[in-house]
């Protein structure tokens, strides 16, 4: 017998978005099913550095209209200027609201708000506020308002697939993994809040394995828009060695400080002035340099931070490192070394994959291209354009679960539940893997898929490069029809790794052909065979779904 | 070069007794144990169960005990003859993975959260104490309760200093209206024989920072 479970809400993904959405939508009197792979609020909101954008501080001269140009700006015109005004709009009240879950920000003496004294690059004022204990006291706080709120929380259980009708989602099915044991999960409204897709790129990524595009590939396989997938956001440093620390994050561009110079191999300086430029221009230039032979015996550049502690102006940045950057001077010492960590030697870095701007192309309440289906936060694209600035991703996160909680509770009223004969086949799937007695093991052709997407798919590309990733990716796709997979029911990793494996190979097919079809260089999206961004027509935004098993792909002007 | 590394291995569907299986994994620069079970299945054993996350200290999803000390499988380095085993007294899913939805189920029952505030749209005024912060920053790998000698999880998963810190957190938390000290002597607070057993991966003083909070009588 199988067990189903009936609510007005489903919210797939437990990240700063899936929480806020299913206390939203349980507040406003939806009964709320919220699944989650790992155990609850465990995605990469807990491993952030815990630092959000808020809203400007008017006081010091900055405005709303300069925090929407800002985002549009670094974005290179791709986003959707009404996403932007709705976060930047309700940037407060969704600071106020993970508050009221029980979190404390960064507080003055007087126990108001404090902003951070230095803005993360491409913003033009702090918008700022850290948290004191980083991203895991954020996760803490999602647990315990998951907790107060009325929710049934299914921890440790993977979504394998949407369940639709007519056009509609109804639902979803899903492994739970301790027992093994499928489910069928009817809703009225389905939200997906799965985060983004960082895994594509392992081990050259600083998000949680957890994080493998099943945003993208549920809503692909629903039928739904995803919007400029090509966008995938580099953090410029990232750590080279040794192997156990590759894809570590050591900074997005204000780490550099006033003074910080990227080096080659030659000690020449290839960059300058790096502290106010977007994380997309920064990554740009390193890839960039290493296509020129420029990079160290590690395979980066090097991260020179000495002549800040050379000035004063230098001495009060490099204060103010040690105070807000304490995570990162604590994995560069791990793996450089104390002298690294107090800026005396440079640090060798590599681009790390850290966050999707792509995604589900929704309106400003959330609602996907397929009705009943929403979507918030990384899942959800056009907010950040071609480039994201540093901490506004949890601004996003609640503003727009927020958002995709209210309208999915207040849609799912007159609707009515799927009948569970829908879930038969899928969930007859999801029983056949285990024991499955093919001849390829879903981990192999992970790491296969990973190691293509970050040589061919990654920071640098070209269309021949791009043509020949799709061929292997649906080579891939081939060999996913034919897994072996041990016939163990409990935690069976290798369960898992067949659930995700088509998530990623589908957001794999969405990433490699936005970035074939934009024949120019936009954000983080940089083709070594058109290096200039074409700034002659209109901007146009990437977008494609899934129709007869094709990545079918339109391109649409941006609105204004 | 090549090392050998044993490993607990437990199904409690098929397997009477948990066992010890012994695999050569490769060693290089600073090779670290998850670096060791994740070659393990990839290439050697794909029946390994493991928990993992990050890979850099964040999150606390693969603590281990190594030589019978938890520590985090991402930065502990393995060494030839290492014994690497699930965190003691925690609930066994299988292999080195643990049950933590005791955890969550427990946040309920003991009403780990602020009331409901009532919603201005802008942040209140709070104050707290710089400890309030340390306690925040706990990564919930469980090392403290699989290394407190009183903790039974079988007897109750709550009782244990795990959840202390989290008691004392919002003990120092002005919006907090629940008596924490005394959710605290009913978990069993006043049997803690000051023994020092219990270990924090991250450094936090538990005698000093949790039950330093949760001792005084709440004047």
């Amino acid at each position: 017998m199988t067990h189903v479970t009936r609510s007005d809400v489903l919210v797939i993904g437990s990240g700063g978005a899936g929480v806020m959405a299913a206390v939203e939508a349980a507040n406003a009197g939806a009964s709320v099913t919220i699944i989650s792979k790992e155990p609850l609020g465990y995605g990469d909101t807990r491993i952030s550095l815990g630092v959000m954008s808020t809203s400007p501080d008017t006081s010091s001269g900055d405005s709303e209209e300069q925090f929407a140009e800002d985002m549009i700006r670094g974005g290179e015109g791709l986003n959707d200027p009404k996403l932007v005004r709705t976060l930047v709009n309700e940037a407060l009240e969704a600071t106020a609201t993970f508050e009221a879950f029980g979190h404390i920000f960064d507080r003055d003496h007087d126990g108001r708000l404090k902003r951070g004294l230095v803005p993360p690059g491409g913003h033009r004022a702090s918008r700022t506020i850290g948290s004191p204990g980083a991203g895991v006291s954020m996760g803490h706080t999602m647990r315990s308002a998951a907790a107060r709120a009325d929710l049934d929380v299914l921890e440790q259980t993977v979504c394998s697939e949407l369940l639709v009708q007519d056009g509609e989602v109804v639902g979803a099915t899903a492994l739970r993994m301790p027992s093994g044991e499928p489910l069928a999960l009817l809703a009225k409204s389905t939200v997906i809040a799965a985060g983004g897709a960082g895994s594509l790129y392992y081990p050259h990524t600083d998000c949680m394995p957890s994080v493998t595009g099943d945003s993208y590939g549920l809503a692909l396989g629903a039928g739904a828009e995803l919007v400029d997938m090509e966008q995938v956001q580099y953090l410029p440093f990232g750590i080279t060695h040794p192997p156990a620390l590759l894809g570590a994050p050591c900074g997005e561009p204000v780490v550099a400080g006033p003074f910080g110079r990227l080096l080659n191999n030659k000690g020449e300086a290839v960059l300058e002035n790096i502290m106010p430029m977007t994380r997309a221009q920064v990554a740009r230039a390193i890839v960039e340099e290493i296509g020129r032979g420029g990079a160290t015996e590690h395979g980066g550049l090097l991260l020179d931070l000495r002549p800040n502690l050379e000035s004063p102006q230098g001495e009060f940045f490099v204060k103010a490192l040690r105070k807000a950057g304490a995570p990162i001077l604590s994995v560069v010492r791990r793996a450089y070394g104390r002298k690294a960590a107090d800026l005396e030697e440079p640090w060798d870095v590599l681009p790390t994959a850290h966050y999707n701007m792509g995604g589900i192309k929704t309106d400003e309440w959330c609602r996907s291209s397929v009705p009943t289906l929403y979507a918030c936060g990384q899942a959800q694209g056009g907010v950040m354009g071609g480039n994201r600035l540093g901490s506004t991703s949890l601004t996003e996160i609640f503003v727009f679960g927020k958002r995709a909680g209210r309208t999915a509770a207040r849609e799912a009223s007159g609707r009515q539940h799927a009948d569970q004969k829908l879930a038969r086949e899928p969930l007859e799937k999801l029983r056949a893997l285990c024991g499955s007695p093919g001849t390829h093991r879903p981990i192999h052709l992970k790491r296969a898929l990973q190691r293509l997407m970050w040589e061919r798919v990654g920071p640098l590309r070209e269309a021949t490069g791009l043509e020949a990733a799709l061929a292997e990716i649906e080579a891939i796709e081939e060999q996913a029809r034919d897994l072996q997979i041990s016939e163990i029911r409990r935690c069976n990793t290798e369960v898992a790794d067949a659930v995700e494996l088509p998530h990623m190979l589908a957001t794999a097919r969405a990433i490699a052909v936005s970035a074939l079809a934009r024949t120019e260089s936009r954000g983080a999206h940089v083709r070594s065979d058109f290096p200039e961004r074409d700034d002659a027509g209109p901007v146009s935004n990437m977008i494609v779904r899934m129709r007869d098993g094709e990545c079918k792909l339109r391109r649409a002007v941006t609105s204004e | 070069m090549n090392i050998e590394i044993s490993i607990r291995r437990y199904d409690p569907d098929t397997d009477p007794e948990p066992r010890w299986d012994d695999y050569a994994v490769p060693s290089g620069d600073r090779t670290t144990v998850l670096e060791a079970l994740t070659y393990i299945y990839e290439e050697l054993d794909p029946t390994l169960a493991f928990g993992s996350g990050c890979r850099f200290g964040s999150c606390g999803l693969c603590a281990v005990e190594v030589n019978g000390q938890p520590r985090m499988a991402c930065s502990a380095g393995i060494r030839n003859g290492m014994k690497i085993a699930p965190l003691a007294g925690m609930p066994v899913l299988r292999d080195l993975v643990i049950d933590r939805v005791a955890f969550f189920e427990g946040l309920r029952k003991l009403r780990i959260f602020i009331g409901e505030q009532s919603e201005s749209g802008e942040p209140q005024i709070v104050r707290v104490p710089k400890l309030h912060a340390r306690l925040a920053a706990c990564v919930e790998c469980l090392a403290c309760n699989s290394t407190c000698p009183a903790y039974d999880f079988d007897k109750d998963p709550l009782a244990g200093p795990y959840l202390l810190v989290k008691l004392a957190q919002l003990q120092l938390d002005p919006r907090n209206t629940i008596d924490r000290r005394k959710q605290a002597q009913d978990l069993g607070m006043s049997d803690c024989t000051d023994c020092r057993s219990c270990y924090c991966i991250r450094g936090l003083d538990i005698r000093r920072d949790v039950l330093g909070v949760l001792m005084g009588d709440g004047s």
